[in-house]
C-alpha cells in the first residue's frame, strides 16, 4: 500500500469509526477515532476525515448528553412533559448524526472531501 | 419511453395520486375530529373516516406499484409488455371496484355493507386495513393474478435482472400473503397471527424488495452506476430485510396471547430488522455520490434520497424505538405507534412510489425531465410533505410519550379519556402539520401543470 492509499484507509476508517462511536461501539468507537487522528499526517484526506470524524462526535456529545442531561435537570425528573422532550429530541437528533456519518462514511470512498450541494 | 407499452403506467399513477389525494382530506379530517369530536357527525363518523384513509393509503400504494412495475418491468426485460391490453383492463375494473367499495364504507352502515355483501359466506370484514367486503378482496385477487401474469410472463420471455427477478418476488409475496385475509379463525389469537401474517409479511417483508428494486432501478438510471454494483448491494438487502423481517413478526405476538418465547424472538429479530433499511440509506448515499453524470431530473433524484432517509427514520428509527418487549409493554398501541406507523408508510412506501412516478412521467409526457419550474415545485412539495410528515410523526411521539407516562407509568394512572383531553395540544399541532402536508399535496399536482424552460440533458 502506498503512502495515498493508506490515507484513503485512514480516511474511511475513521469514517466508520465515528459512524461506529454513534451507533452500536459508543466510546470503544471515539477512542479508535482518537488512535487513527495520531497516525494521520497533517493536510492529508486521512486527517481531514478523522478531524471532521472527531468533530462530529464531539457536537454529538454536547446536543445528546449535555443537552438531554440539562433538560433532564431543569424540567425535574418526574415531570411527564420533561420526558416528553428528552425522548423526542434525544431520539430524533440522534437519527439526525447517524444519517450525518453515514452520508460522510460514503463520502470518504470516493476520497473526496465534503461538500455543500448534494444534487 | 423505450417500449411503448410501459405507457399504460400513467393510467396507473394517475389514479394513485387522486387517491393520495383522497386519503389527505380524510386524514385532516380524522385530525380536526381528534380534537372537536363531532366535526362532520354523524355524516362521517371517525370509525368510517379512518376506514377510508387507511383503505385509500394501501389502494393508491397498490396502484403505484402496478404501475411501477408496468413501466420498469419492460425496460428491464428489454420487450413489450405482455399484455397491455390486459394492464389497460384490469387497471380499469380495479379502479371501479375500489371506488365502489369506498363509496360503499361512506354511504351504508359498515354491518349493513357485511349483509349485503353476504359476509356470512366467507367471513373476511372487520380486520383494520383489511375491511373489503368480501367480493372486493376477490376482486383484488384476480386483479393480481392477471397483474402477476401480466408482469411475470414479460420477465421470464424477456432479459432476466435481479432487479426484475426481486421486484417479481416481492409482486408474488404481495399477492400470496394477501390470501391469508381470508382466513379468519374465531379463535382470537389464532385470528390476530393471520392479520399480522398479512399487514407485517407485507410492510417488513415483501414490500421491501419491492421498494428496494424500485429504488435500484430508478438510480441505476440517475446516477448511471454500475448494475453489478446495484445488484450486489440488493442480493444483501433482501436477504437482510427476509431474515430479520420473516421471524421479526414476533413483535406482534407479546400481549396477544401467543407463547412467552415470541417476546424474546420477536424482540431480537425485530431489532435487526433496522438494518435493510439502514443499507438502502447507505445505498442510496453511495450510488449517488459515485454518479457518473448529473442527470436532468433533479427532482427524482431528490426522492430517491428522501425516500431512503425517510423509510430509515420512520421504518427503522421509529421501529426500534418501540419494538423490544419490555418497551412494547407500555407503548403497545399508543400514539408512537400511530407516529411510527405515518413516518414508516410515507417514508418508505409513498416515497417510492413517488420517486417512480418523479422519475418516469416526465418521460411518458415526451421529455427527460420535468421542465425547470415543474421541478422547483416539485421540490418545494417534496420538502413541504416531508417536513410535515416529521412534524406529524414528532407531535404524535409527544403524544405518545405522555400518553404511556400518564395513562401507564405513573404510580397513579388517568382514565384513557382524561390523558386525551391532557394531550389535545399536540393533536392541535398535528392537524396544523397535517395542513402543511395538504398543501404539498396540492402543489405536487401543481407541479405537472407548471410551465417553463426545458432543460438540457447532457450525457456524461
Ligand atoms: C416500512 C416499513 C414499516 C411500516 C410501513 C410499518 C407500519 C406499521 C404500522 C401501520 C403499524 C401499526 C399497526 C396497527 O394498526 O396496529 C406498525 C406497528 C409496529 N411496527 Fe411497524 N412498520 C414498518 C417497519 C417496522 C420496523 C422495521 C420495526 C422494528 C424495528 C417496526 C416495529 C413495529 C412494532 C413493534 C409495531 C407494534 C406497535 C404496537 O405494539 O402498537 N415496524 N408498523
Ligand atoms: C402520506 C401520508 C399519510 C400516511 C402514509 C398515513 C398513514 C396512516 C396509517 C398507516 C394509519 C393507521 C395508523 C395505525 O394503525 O397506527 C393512519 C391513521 C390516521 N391518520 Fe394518517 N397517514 C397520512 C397522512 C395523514 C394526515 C396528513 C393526517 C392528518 C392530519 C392523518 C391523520 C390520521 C389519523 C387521525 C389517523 C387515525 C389514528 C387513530 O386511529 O388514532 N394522516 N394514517
Ligand atoms: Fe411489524
Amino acid at each position: 500500500m502506498n503512502a495515498e492509499e493508506l490515507e484513503l484507509k485512514r480516511a474511511s476508517l475513521s469514517a466508520l469509526a465515528s459512524l461506529l462511536n454513534l451507533t452500536v461501539l459508543p466510546v470503544i468507537g471515539f477512542i479508535f477515532l482518537l488512535f487513527l487522528y495520531k497516525q494521520t499526517q497533517a493536510q492529508t484526506i486521512g486527517r481531514y476525515y478523522a478531524v471532521l470524524g472527531i468533530k462530529i462526535n464531539l457536537a454529538a456529545a454536547i446536543a445528546l448528553i449535555i443537552v438531554t442531561g440539562l433538560m433532564l435537570l431543569l424540567g425535574g425528573f418526574y415531570s411527564p412533559w420533561t420526558w416528553v422532550f428528552v425522548i423526542s429530541y434525544f431520539v430524533f437528533v440522534h437519527a439526525l448524526f447517524i444519517l450525518v456519518a453515514t452520508w460522510i462514511l460514503v463520502r470518504s470512498w470516493t476520497g473526496k472531501k465534503l461538500t455543500t450541494t448534494f444534487l | 419511453m423505450k417500449y411503448e407499452s410501459q405507457g399504460v403506467a400513467k393510467l396507473y399513477f394517475i389514479a394513485a395520486i387522486a387517491l393520495f389525494v383522497g386519503q389527505i382530506l380524510f386524514g385532516v379530517t380524522m385530525g380536526l375530529q381528534y380534537v372537536i369530536g363531532d366535526f362532520l357527525f354523524p355524516e362521517i363518523p371517525f370509525n368510517v373516516a379512518r376506514m377510508v384513509h387507511t383503505n385509500l393509503l394501501i389502494v393508491w400504494l397498490l396502484f403505484g406499484f402496478m404501475g411501477s412495475a408496468y413501466y420498469l418491468v419492460p425496460e428491464e426485460a428489454e420487450r413489450e409488455l405482455f399484455a397491455p391490453w390486459l394492464a389497460k383492463l384490469m387497471f380499469w375494473i380495479f379502479l371501479v371496484a375500489g371506488a365502489l367499495t369506498i363509496l360503499s364504507y361512506l354511504l351504508v352502515p359498515y354491518a349493513r355493507l357485511a349483509e349485503l355483501t353476504m359476509n356470512d359466506l366467507l367471513p373476511t370484514m372487520g380486520r383494520e386495513f383489511l375491511e373489503q367486503p368480501t367480493i372486493t378482496k376477490i376482486g383484488i385477487v384476480i386483479v393480481a393474478l392477471a397483474f402477476i401474469f401480466n408482469i411475470g410472463m414479460t420477465v421470464l420471455t424477456g432479459r432476466k435482472t435481479v432487479i426484475n427477478l426481486v421486484l417479481l418476488t416481492g409482486l408474488v409475496g404481495l399477492a400470496v400473503f394477501f390470501l391469508f385475509s381470508f382466513y379468519n379463525p374465531d379463535n382470537l389469537v389464532m385470528d390476530k397471527y393471520f392479520w399480522w401474517f398479512v399487514v407485517h409479511l407485507w410492510v417488513e417483508g415483501v414490500w421491501e424488495l419491492i421498494m428496494a428494486s424500485l429504488l435500484a432501478y430508478v438510480l441505476i438510471k440517475v446516477t448511471g452506476v454500475d448494475r453489478e454494483v446495484i445488484e450486489k448491494w440488493l442480493y444483501i438487502i433482501i436477504a437482510m430485510a427476509l431474515i430479520s423481517g420473516l421471524v421479526g413478526t414476533g413483535h406482534h405476538f407479546f400481549w396477544i396471547g401467543a407463547p412467552d418465547y415470541w417476546q424474546w424472538l420477536g424482540s431480537v429479530f425485530s431489532a435487526l430488522e433496522p438494518i435493510p433499511f439502514f443499507m438502502m440509506t447507505l445505498f442510496a448515499f453511495n450510488v449517488v455520490n459515485k454518479r457518473r453524470r448529473d442527470h436532468p431530473n433533479k427532482a427524482a433524484v431528490l426522492w430517491a434520497l428522501g425516500t431512503a432517509v425517510m423509510a430509515f427514520l420512520g421504518a427503522g428509527v421509529w421501529g426500534f424505538l418501540h419494538t423490544l418487549a419490555p418497551v412494547n409493554y407500555y407503548t403497545h398501541g399508543t400514539q408512537i405507534t400511530a407516529a411510527h406507523g405515518h413516518m414508516a408508510f410515507y417514508g418508505a412506501y409513498v416515497m417510492v412510489v413517488l420517486t417512480m412516478i418523479s422519475y418516469s412521467m416526465p418521460i411518458m409526457r415526451g421529455q427527460k425531465a420535468g421542465n425547470i419550474k415543474a421541478q422547483v415545485v416539485e421540490m418545494w412539495s417534496f420538502w413541504l410533505m416531508t417536513i410535515s410528515m416529521v412534524f406529524i410523526t414528532l407531535f404524535l411521539t409527544g403524544a405518545g410519550i405522555a400518553q404511556v407516562y400518564l395513562q401507564r407509568y405513573s404510580d397513579d394512572p388517568l382514565p384513557f379519556m382524561v390523558v386525551q383531553e391532557k394531550i389535545a395540544i399536540f393533536y392541535w399541532l398535528r392537524e396544523a402539520a397535517g395542513l402543511v402536508f395538504l398543501i404539498g399535496l396540492i402543489l405536487y399536482i401543481y407541479s405537472f401543470f407548471a410551465k417553463g424552460k426545458e432543460v438540457e440533458f447532457v450525457e456524461g
